[in-house]
């Protein structure tokens, strides 16, 4: 690609924007626009080789939304380079049998489990404040912070989330601001790096946050938002300013297409007339970036609120400035408006049975999850704990049971979607992760038991094909952090 | 009262009875049997009003060896809570029983869980010695069973500020104190008359601790650090100590065992989140118990991820512990660590709290669908239940919410 002596004038004249590799664009006129790089920390993730392996007579529940493969019982999954190649019940496809065979001797296989809200890596173990990376609590709104410059690869806390059967989870800023900053989707994998960590091409998620956190943490320090109210005045004027933001660049980007559109059918200018000046780009504002691509709906919203009516606000916040939310996170009121959250399509990542640890919880029920699933809108099982997201399958069943004892009819093929797929689509993954289906990632776990009993743990747990944890081989990451101190981690 | 057809866990010496009645009387258990009949045949039943359990597995009620229910409405963010002492002298003479609001509306959904007793204790607030806890019955009209039952001490990490930055002062000055407790017993007159040297604790305080240091009331120490726990048996192994929370009890195990010290666990919690318990496990309570420790859980946090003291118990027998030791980590254990009187045991002459399960009572999709406090059944109404079927129907518009 040419760039000329002109082009290079006019990058040292301070237009400020970096340069996205392959993404130059570059006209006759040598006016071109250079591009902001949308994602300057990307996913070095790389899965492994591993060999071709087929899981046989196994319980299997693929998580799939409808049809007949939902759960099988004497079934299989082949796996190779990475992906799900093949399933079926009975005997193994003959294109497997070459196959390495892992002997599921009935046990339960399982996509791996996804955990939407978790702080493992931005609020590392040990817990001091050294490790206390998860709330930017200086402006109520911190939308230029973005949760992966936090995370910490070597928290041992992710291989006890392995062991639990997590194969992919978002790392959410936390709760003090109204909005808290970019999310990051990683795969539970052992890296030296957080690249190395992130899944591949997941959108970024935005953290908002309702209720009593925001007014707390600020109207202690005796500036707003120190209500309710002041939290929906915050919410509006940020999405204000992004507004404007956006109109700037969307008014600047068009004047630049014209701009280059005139320009390459331009005659040679006359001697004395003033060449027309290209347009100049708008001020960049990492806070406001992240809050356009929210309005271009590249950015999902993962909104943090328990009480229903402040719900029902923020889906009219929502709607004043043109965004759309995709989950609420904990949503502990969720089945007082089950109704209104499926006419929204909106997620509700919930705890099992959590209340009363603050008066926004004061109303949390067993029968929240099973409620919502019922009302037909997207139920998600989430931790937000280090200690839960090892248990994420009991919490499920929690789940299950109570909305069952209410009369409905909930089986594990159910319940196994608010763990998997439902997570996976609020996360935008839902095409390549979150059910057993030919051509997925071979995110799998293989349970010793039925996944939903208190007995049962993990056996093994694959992610892209990769045996990563084997209780019966002794096969764990151990993170440098657990070198030296906790050396049983392994047995 | 009559109750066939159960399938009764005992937690005592008969085990489990695969099919057996119980018959209440009043507010005891009268006789446990196996088989239907009750002492000399069936015309016994005449008179009495039979349950047929229709094969359910009946537990005695459980116990939780550690809350703060009834203390507090709301965990947090509320006008301050009665379990902690921030701006006091009060240590040793601090009983929170005092503060129990036994109409507490927490207390019916703990109860649905199927826990029939809780350990209500303070924490540290102001200074090491915590102070005493409570036994609390969750019956509909919740009573204490035992108030003071226990003295709390706290020496982990995060209540070294209560002694000038160190554990070491503050074991140290938890052994004068107690020395102090001994030379205000042996000298009440002198005291009393002024003539006994000035001692650093309340009068309050030194008569909470005698019990202590006559060996009748036990100390609790919050201790997780396994070099911690082997300071802390030095210092009271000669008293009625229990150990609490034991993150890194695995490690000396074989100490504790040897000292014959009960060890009360949060069985979930196996999170290195202090440099206190880089050793936490979950397969803490099989290796204590396999040493040949006693052991009682605790949920510690009745409101968010270790609130289930069946699913802890469920996940103890996970990670290794035998099936029936994890029932009496829940009932008879804690019964006799912290010198309750309901014995937590279905035997005959014991105080009848029991609990009838829809499931294997440890597993995670069960719940209680009787329970019994005292020969009688409770409601497993709460709140929650109520919440739950206002809102169960959102389709039926036919009156606001606030009527239903």
């Amino acid at each position: 690609m040419n760039i000329g002596a002109k082009q290079s004038a006019r990058k040292a004249r301070g237009v400020f924007i970096s340069l996205l590799a392959g993404s130059v664009i570059s006209f006759s006129t040598g006016v071109y626009a250079k591009k902001i790089d949308p994602n300057p920390f990307p996913s070095t993730y790389q899965a492994r080789e591993h060999v071709d392996t087929v899981v046989t007579n196994v319980h299997v529940l693929t998580a799939q939304k409808s049809g007949d493969n939902r759960e099988i019982e004497n079934g299989w999954v082949a796996l190779s380079q990475g992906k799900i190649v093949g399933f079926g019940e009975g005997e193994v496809g003959p294109e497997f049998k070459r196959f390495n065979a892992v002997h599921g001797e009935g046990r339960w296989l399982t996509p791996g489990i996804i955990d939407v809200h978790s702080h493992l890596g931005n609020y590392a173990a040990p817990g001091y404040r050294g490790h206390s990376d998860g709330n930017e609590s200086t402006a109520p709104t911190t939308a230029q912070v973005w949760t992966e410059h936090s995370v910490w690869p070597q928290d041992p806390q992710f291989p006890l989330a392995l062991e639990g059967g997590v194969t992919s989870l978002q790392i959410l800023p936390g709760s003090a601001n109204l909005i808290g900053g970019r999310s990051v989707v990683l795969k539970n994998v052992s890296s030296r790096t957080v690249q190395g960590m992130k899944f591949p091409n997941a959108p970024y998620g935005l953290k908002m946050a309702c209720g009593e956190n925001p007014k707390r943490v600020y109207g202690s320090k005796g500036r707003s938002p120190a209500t309710r109210m002041g939290n929906v005045a915050g919410y509006r004027e940020a999405w204000i300013k992004a507004s404007e933001y956006k109109e700037k660049w969307d008014k600047y980007e068009a004047e630049l297409a014209e701009y280059n559109l005139k320009g390459a059918d331009a005659q040679p200018v006359k001697e004395g007339v003033q060449e027309k000046k290209a347009p100049e780009p708008p001020g960049r504002n990492l806070e406001l970036d992240t809050l356009k691509e929210v309005l271009e709906g590249k950015i999902r919203i993962h909104n943090h609120c328990y009480r229903a009516d402040e719900m029902v606000q923020m889906i009219d916040v929502a709607k004043e400035f043109g965004y759309v939310i995709t989950s609420f996170q904990h949503a502990v009121e969720a089945y007082k408006i089950a109704d209104i959250l499926a006419e929204n399509n909106i997620c509700s990542a919930m705890w099992a049975d959590w209340s009363r640890f603050k008066l926004e919880s004061f109303d949390g029920i067993e029968e929240n999850i099973a409620l919502v699933d019922k009302a037909g809108a997207c139920a998600i099982v989430h931790s937000d704990s280090e200690i839960s997201i090892q248990r994420l399958n009991q919490e499920a069943a929690k789940a299950m049971a109570a909305g069952n004892r209410m009369g409905m009819a909930l089986t594990e093929a159910d319940a196994i979607e608010w763990l998997t797929l439902n997570a996976a689509a609020s996360l935008g993954i839902d095409d390549r992760t979150g059910s057993i289906e030919i051509g997925k990632m071979a995110d799998l776990v293989l349970w010793d038991g039925n996944p939903f009993s208190v007995y049962t743990r993990t056996d093994q747990v694959y992610i892209d094909g990769n045996l990563l944890f084997d209780r019966k081989a002794g096969l764990r990451p151990v993170t440098d952090f657990e070198l030296g101190h906790r050396d049983w981690v392994v047995q | 009262m009559l109750i066939i057809n159960a399938k009764i866990v005992t937690a005592g010496e008969n085990g489990i009875i695969e099919s057996g009645s119980l018959l209440i009387k009043g507010s005891k258990i009268s006789q446990v049997s196996s088989g239907k009949t009750v002492g000399s045949g069936p015309d016994r039943i005449s008179g009495l009003k039979v349950v047929d359990a229709e094969g359910a597995v009946i537990t005695p009620g459980l116990f939780d060896s550690g809350t703060i229910l009834a203390l507090t409405e709301v965990e947090g963010g509320t006008r301050g809570t009665d379990f902690k002492a921030d701006k006091t002298d009060f240590g040793a003479a601090f009983k929170v029983g005092m503060a129990v609001n036994r109409h507490s509306s927490m207390i019916p959904m703990v109860r649905a869980s199927g826990v029939t007793s809780v350990i209500v204790r303070p924490s540290a607030g102001s200074q090491n010695i915590a102070g005493q806890s409570a036994i609390l019955s969750l019956a509909e009209h919740a009573n204490l069973l035992n108030d003071g039952n226990a003295m709390f001490v706290d020496l982990r990490e995060r209540s070294r500020v209560f002694s000038g930055g160190t554990r070491a002062i503050a074991m140290t000055k938890l052994e004068a104190a107690l020395d102090e407790a001994m030379v205000y017993k042996k000298n009440k007159k002198a005291y009393r008359s002024g003539k006994l040297k000035q001692l650093a604790l309340s009068e309050l305080d030194l008569i909470a601790l005698e019990p202590v240091i006559d060996g009748d009331k036990p100390i609790a120490v919050y201790v997780d650090r396994a070099a911690d726990i082997e300071q802390v048996i030095k210092l009271l192994g000669n008293y009625q100590l229990i150990l609490v929370g034991a993150r890194e009890g695995w490690m000396v195990k074989e100490l504790i065992a040897k000292h014959a010290i009960p060890v009360v666990l949060n069985v979930l919690d196996n999170i290195p989140s202090t440099f206190d318990q880089l050793g936490a496990r979950l397969d803490n309570a099989a290796l204590l118990a396999s040493a040949g420790v006693t052991i009682a859980f605790m949920t510690e946090d009745i409101f968010t991820e270790t609130k289930s003291l069946t699913q802890a118990a469920g996940v103890a027998v996970a990670n290794g512990l035998p099936w029936d030791s994890a029932i009496n980590a829940i009932t008879v254990n804690p019964a006799e660590i912290w010198g309750s009187v309901v014995s937590g045991k279905l035997e005959s002459g014991q105080i009848a709290d029991l609990v009838m399960w829809d499931g294997d009572p440890l597993e995670v999709t069960s719940k209680p669908t009787r329970v019994m406090i005292h020969g009688e059944w409770v409601s497993l109404k709460s709140r929650q239940t109520l919440l739950r079927d206002r809102y169960a129907d959102l389709s039926d518009k036919s009156s606001a919410f606030g009527y239903r």
